[in-house]
Order: structure tokens, then C-alpha cells, then sequence
């Protein structure tokens, strides 16, 4: 067997693990199910919202425009506009469904032609939004500054991709909530810390490292196949998250329904500049989680190469993680102050929503670079970084 | 083969652990003997290329090991004073792994195990998991694991603590037959460990190499410095706070007393041959640490 194998099974391949494995699939499974079961109540009252969605599709329609808004008003009146609270009690109504949806979706199309208002601290979004800027900048004669060039760039952007259409996409916003929200980093990269934390502080609190470090392959190859083994964990723990929510998803109204229009019809994505249908999201979301799953098992192998107990590594990772996710929950003004920091934690570069989700671009020696670029960048400093000081660590490591 | 520790010191923070150590080594099996905190588990790690010392460099036929790294590991055997294990492995598998470790191809991996548990004498356990075995089955599995890729260099920290007497003596004689063309350092307490085996004998105290003989030579230090005399148990007590005594025997209520002493303890007491045993006591007990030096 190869030290990889060797250290694939002490990770991965014990009965520890699989247990744990087991467990973690049952829990996304619940919450893929759940989660379906709560967006809408039964599998009949999916067949009518899809029968009574077929007529809404395609662009707005002031008609449908004015009930849905009628509807919405009453059930506010009625429930409160608590959103997770209205979604609870009208989950057994697909009528009521579709109308809070349409109503969602004209509000999509007028902050696609209107936009943010001059006063709000957001990215400037919308067709006249932009435009105004543009104009402004004109009128001052700052054709030539980054932020004229990152207006046109994302007016343009916005033109190409078209006013949003009304689309059936519930079970996909589903998924992508899931996938996407905050929830995703306690349930995924919490267990993947515990999997990773032993990787390297076992040999130290086992003694192992006498042995190790004594032999041929102890100094490098070691690190390759422990380092090989982090990544493949990763991966199997990140896929079972990305299976389970993805089946129990689904499975419980039997439909794909919605997988081949833009993401801009999904609420959370409204306002993204990426123009990939459904499906390609998926598979690049799948991707980008994947992707950091394994830089955060990167990140936290590389403190586990320099602690001597798995407590605590767990306990500096979570830390890291938490302060990541408190930092970026703090008010804008204190968000403002460290933008860059929230903007490269771990709290936002891992979630696919904060990545795809908007428009975000950086100003890198005068050229326009999005969002997702400068993370996949960041990340990959980041992994270097981490697997270079494991290396050197390992081979300047002693056993006192 | 040679291996060379020149000026050789360790120290951990301000406590200077080893202290400029010289000494050359050649094929043959070295016994590495003194007290506790002498530095002797410090000497080996650095040997073993797990610990790097402060000052001073080892040459292996004239290079620095810290410079040839992973060519001078490939040829290094070590056992250490703790031997540790997963908790999920089993005896053939922490030999399996010892064998990645050390890049052994798959047949040869094969062929050393079988053969090396057929010699410790785990044949019949290597698929048992580690922590069901005894203390003294650890330590047989641990040498069968420092032994596996027939290296040039054995370093040994304590091998034979917990086996029993007949473990230790075929440790001995495995160890023994191993040591043609090789060179094997054995640290231990126990100072019958090498007596028989060893070529040479290294006396360590307070990080520095004391003295590097064989077994005769030592034996010849105190050869006029070991009585054998009878008392009663009472005066035994009252004695024997100032003398160092190597052994007593209770034969038909008088004490039998193994005295170690350069000067004649009592009129009655005869000399007697010394062992290392005496040697290491008279050294470490008896001589006056300044004469040590």
C-alpha cells in the first residue's frame, strides 16, 4: 500500500469516519428534504404551482403585475411582511405562492430599469441608475477613471443580459439557498474541520513523529501524500453535501423543472452579471464550493502542521471561521472600514451567493477583474501559501 | 562506514543539553550507558536526524547529514524510547506503513515482515491492531520496524524495556547477528544489555561523553576496586550510606556485600573480578565528578 493509501485510510478510510460520513449524509439529506418540504407543501401543490406558473412565464405583465401585488398586500396585512414567515404560511397554497413570486419578480424588474437610488451605499444596479452615473461622469470630464470604466462596463453587461423573465425556478432557489447561504459553512467546513484537524497534529500528540521524521520519505513525501489525502477527503465530504442537498432536494416533487433559464430569474441572483443558465450554475457552483472546501482544508492542515493537540486546531479553525462569518455580519459602516477583509474572508469567498450573486469587480493596474477572479486568486495565494509552509515546516520540523 | 559527531551540543533555551560532543563511530554495536538526563535520548534523536542540534554537525563518510537528508535517513533504523501507534492499525500494517515510510518496494516489504516477525516472534499476531499488544510486543514490534530496511545504521533507545529475560536475550542475539558491516548505538539502563554485545562503550553524564572503551577496559578500571565482604543486617544499614554497594545476597542471616571501593572496606573482605555493572557504579557513584572529567 502507498503512503497515500496510508494516509487516505487514516483519514478517511476507517470506520470512524464512514460513521461520521453516514451521519452528515443523513443530516444534508434532512435538510435538502425539509428545506423542499417547507418552500412547498406537498408534491400536488408543486404539480399545480408548476400548471398555474406555465401561464405567468416570459416578461411582465402589468395585469398579473397589479393582482400579485393586490395578493401580497393582503397577505401582509394578514401575516406581517416577515418573508420567512409569509413563505411558512402560504406554503400550502401554490396560488398565493405564484403571486408573492410574481410580485418578487416585478420588483426584479423594476430595480433592473431603476435601479439603486442615488443615496443608497450599494453598487450602482439598474439600466437609468447607470446611465445617470455614466452621464455625471461625463459631464465632470472623468472618462478616463476606473469607476467610468467599471459603470460602462457593467451597463453594458446589464444590457446584454436583458430584462429578467418570470420563470418557474423554486426547486433551483431552493437548492441555491442551500448551496449558498451562510447555513452551508456551519454544515460543511464545521465537520470538514474536524476530518482535517488530525492530519498532521496526530503524529506530534501520538509520537508517531519519531518514526517519520527518522525515515527517507518522512520530510516530503509525507506532506504530498497527507496533502492528497486532505484534498480527496474534502472532496468526498463536500460532494456528499452537494449529493445529499441536491437529491432530497429535488426528489421530493420529482421535477428539474427551471434548469435551463438564467440565473437572473433566481431572486438571490437577480442582479448577477453572469450570464449561465441554470445548469451551468450548478455545475459551477458545485465547482467553486469544492474549491474551497479544499483551500479551507489547506488552511487548516497547514495550523494542524503546527499544533500538537486536534482540539486545538479545531479550536483556532472555527475561530478563524467565525470571526471570518461575525466580521462580515457587522454594519456597514464597520464593514466599509475593512471591506477588503471582508471581501477575501472566508465568510464571503465561500459563498457562491456573495461570489455570482452580484456585481463586484476590482481595480488591478487600471483593468476591470471580477469578483469570482480575484477570490479564485486570493484562495489560490492562499492554498500556496499554506501547502508551502507545510512543506517547510515538515522539513525543519524536530522532536524535542 | 564511519559516522562522526563533531562538536556536537544541544541546548533548550538556556540549558545546554549536550556539550560539544566528539566521537567517531564505526561498524559495530556501541552501548550508550549513563544516568538519567545524561543527554543520551538528546544524542540519538540528533543521530536519528529528528532533532537538529545547536552547534556542531555529523559527518556520514564525511558528509553532513543535514546536507544529504534523505540519502543518509535511508540508511538509518530507529527505534525510539516511546513507540507510538495508530489506534486503528494493526501490527502488519504499522509494518506496512513503516516500509512506505522508508520507500520499500512491495515484494521486499513482504519478505523483510515475514521474515523479521518470524524473529520477534509476532508471526501469529501481526493482524492483530497495536493496542491489544503487551508492553513487550510493542517493543518487539517497534524493532522489528527499525530493523525492516536492513539499515546500515540501527539506532536503539531502549529496546529492551519491558521485555522479559528471555525476550532480551534474544533481542541480544538478533542484534548480535545483526551488527556485521553495521553499526548499531544502544541506549539503555541496563547495563548487561551490553555488556556481551558491545564493542563499544560510551559513559555519558551531564551532556558529555565521559569515557569510550570497550567492555575489558572498563572492567580493568575497577579491577582492584571490587570487595566482597559479610555483615549483619543491622550494620548494613548503618554502611551502607557511605559506600556505594553493587549487590547484596542474604545467605543464613549475614549479609553478603558487594562492595566498590579503591581502598580495602574491612580487614576481612576479599577482592573479586569486576563487572560493567561495578564499572558503571564505580564511575558514576564512587569517583569524585571531578575526576570524572
Amino acid at each position: 500500500m502507498s503512503l497515500f493509501m496510508f494516509e487516505l485510510r487514516k483519514l478517511l478510510l476507517n470506520k470512524k469516519t464512514a460513521i461520521l460520513l453516514l451521519v452528515l449524509f443523513a443530516l444534508y439529506s434532512v435538510i435538502g428534504f425539509s428545506t423542499s418540504l417547507f418552500l412547498i407543501g406537498s408534491n400536488d401543490a408543486y404539480k399545480d404551482y408548476e400548471t398555474l406558473s406555465a401561464d405567468y412565464e416570459g416578461a411582465i405583465d402589468t395585469e398579473k403585475a397589479e393582482k400579485s401585488k393586490r395578493v401580497y398586500d393582503e397577505i401582509c396585512a394578514r401575516y406581517g411582511t416577515d418573508s420567512r414567515m409569509i413563505a411558512r404560511c402560504i406554503k400550502d397554497s401554490p396560488e398565493t405562492i405564484l403571486d408573492v413570486k410574481y410580485k418578487e419578480f416585478c420588483e426584479r424588474i423594476d430595480e433592473y430599469r431603476n435601479g439603486t437610488p442615488p443615496e443608497s451605499n450599494e453598487e450602482p444596479y439598474g439600466i437609468n441608475t447607470l446611465q445617470s452615473k455614466i452621464g455625471e461622469l461625463e459631464k465632470q470630464g472623468q472618462q478616463n477613471t476606473f469607476e467610468y470604466k467599471k459603470l460602462c462596463d457593467s451597463l453594458q453587461k446589464l444590457t446584454a443580459l436583458g430584462e429578467p423573465e418570470f420563470r418557474n425556478i423554486l426547486l433551483w432557489e431552493n437548492l441555491f439557498t442551500n448551496w449558498g447561504e451562510h447555513m452551508m459553512q456551519f454544515l460543511l467546513l464545521i465537520p470538514l474541520t474536524f476530518l482535517i484537524a488530525p492530519v498532521f497534529a496526530i503524529e506530534r500528540s501520538s509520537g508517531m513523529d519519531h518514526l517519520i521524521l527518522s525515515s527517507r520519505h518522512g520530510r516530503r513525501e509525507i506532506v504530498t501524500a497527507k496533502l492528497l489525502s486532505v484534498l480527496v477527503t474534502s472532496t468526498v465530504v463536500v460532494m456528499v453535501y452537494l449529493i445529499a442537498t441536491f437529491v432530497f432536494c429535488f426528489l421530493p416533487h420529482a421535477s428539474f423543472y427551471g434548469w435551463d433559464t438564467t440565473i437572473q430569474s433566481i431572486p438571490e441572483y437577480a442582479r448577477s452579471m453572469f450570464g449561465f443558465k441554470v445548469w451551468q450554475f450548478t455545475i459551477v457552483s458545485a465547482a467553486w464550493l469544492l474549491f474551497t472546501g479544499a483551500v479551507y482544508s489547506l488552511i487548516v492542515s497547514f495550523i494542524s502542521s503546527r499544533m500538537k493537540s486536534q482540539m486545538s486546531v479545531v479550536g483556532i479553525s472555527l475561530a478563524i471561521l467565525f470571526i471570518n462569518v461575525g466580521l462580515a455580519a457587522m454594519g456597514d459602516g464597520v464593514v466599509q472600514r475593512i471591506q477588503m477583509i471582508i471581501d477575501f474572508g472566508l465568510a464571503n469567498v465561500t459563498l457562491i451567493k456573495e461570489v455570482f450573486g452580484g456585481y463586484k469587480v476590482f481595480n488591478v493596474f487600471g483593468m476591470i477583474v471580477s469578483y469570482p477572479v480575484m477570490a479564485a486568486f486570493v484562495l489560490g495565494i492562499s492554498a500556496v501559501l499554506a501547502t508551502g509552509g507545510i512543506y517547510w515546516g515538515q522539513k525543519h520540523r524536530a522532536v524535542v | 562506514m564511519e559516522l562522526k559527531f563533531e562538536q556536537v551540543s544541544k541546548n533548550y533555551k538556556d540549558k545546554k543539553v549536550l556539550k560539544d560532543i566528539s566521537v567517531k563511530m564505526s561498524t559495530g554495536v556501541y552501548g550508550l550507558l549513563g544516568p538519567n538526563g545524561a543527554g543520551k535520548t538528546t544524542m540519538i534523536k540528533i543521530m536519528a536526524d529528528v532533532l537538529r542540534p545547536t552547534n556542531g554537525r555529523i559527518l556520514y563518510d564525511g558528509q553532513d547529514i543535514h546536507i544529504i537528508g534523505n540519502e543518509y535517513r535511508a540508511k538509518v533504523g530507529y527505534l525510539p524510547q516511546e513507540i507510538s501507534f495508530y489506534s486503528n492499525f494493526t501490527g502488519g500494517d504499522y509494518l506496512k506503513y513503516s516500509a512506505a515510510l522508508k520507500g520499500m518496494g512491495k515484494l521486499y516489504t513482504k519478505n523483510r515482515i515475514e521474515e523479521l516477525a518470524y524473529h520477534v516472534g509476532l508471526q501469529d499476531d501481526l493482524k492483530r491492531q497495536c493496542h491489544t499488544y503487551s508492553g513487550g510486543m510493542k517493543r518487539r514490534l517497534g524493532i522489528a520496524q527499525a530493523l525492516l530496511d536492513n539499515p546500515e545504521i540501527l539506532i536503539l533507545d531502549e529496546p529492551t524495556a519491558g521485555l522479559d529475560p528471555l525476550e532480551r536475550v534474544k533481542f541480544r542475539n538478533i542484534i548480535s547477528a545483526y551488527s556485521k558491516d553495521r553499526l548499531v548505538l544502544l541506549s539503555t539502563h541496563i547495563v548487561s544489555d551490553v555488556e556481551h554485545i558491545a564493542s563499544k562503550i560510551m559513559m555519558m553524564e551531564y551532556g558529555v561523553i565521559r569515557y569510550m572503551n570497550t567492555s575489558e577496559e572498563y572492567i580493568k578500571m575497577a579491577q582492584n576496586c571490587v570487595w566482597l565482604a559479610k555483615m549483619s543486617a543491622e550494620e548494613l544499614v548503618e554502611y551502607q550510606n557511605n559506600a556505594v554497594i553493587s549487590n547484596v545476597i542474604a545467605k543464613d542471616g549475614v549479609m553478603e556485600v558487594r562492595v566498590i571501593d579503591e581502598e580495602k572496606p574491612f580487614a576481612d573482605a576479599v577482592q573479586t573480578a569486576s563487572t560493567l555493572e561495578d564499572v558503571y557504579l564505580y564511575i558514576f557513584d564512587y569517583l569524585p565528578e571531578k575526576a570524572r572529567r
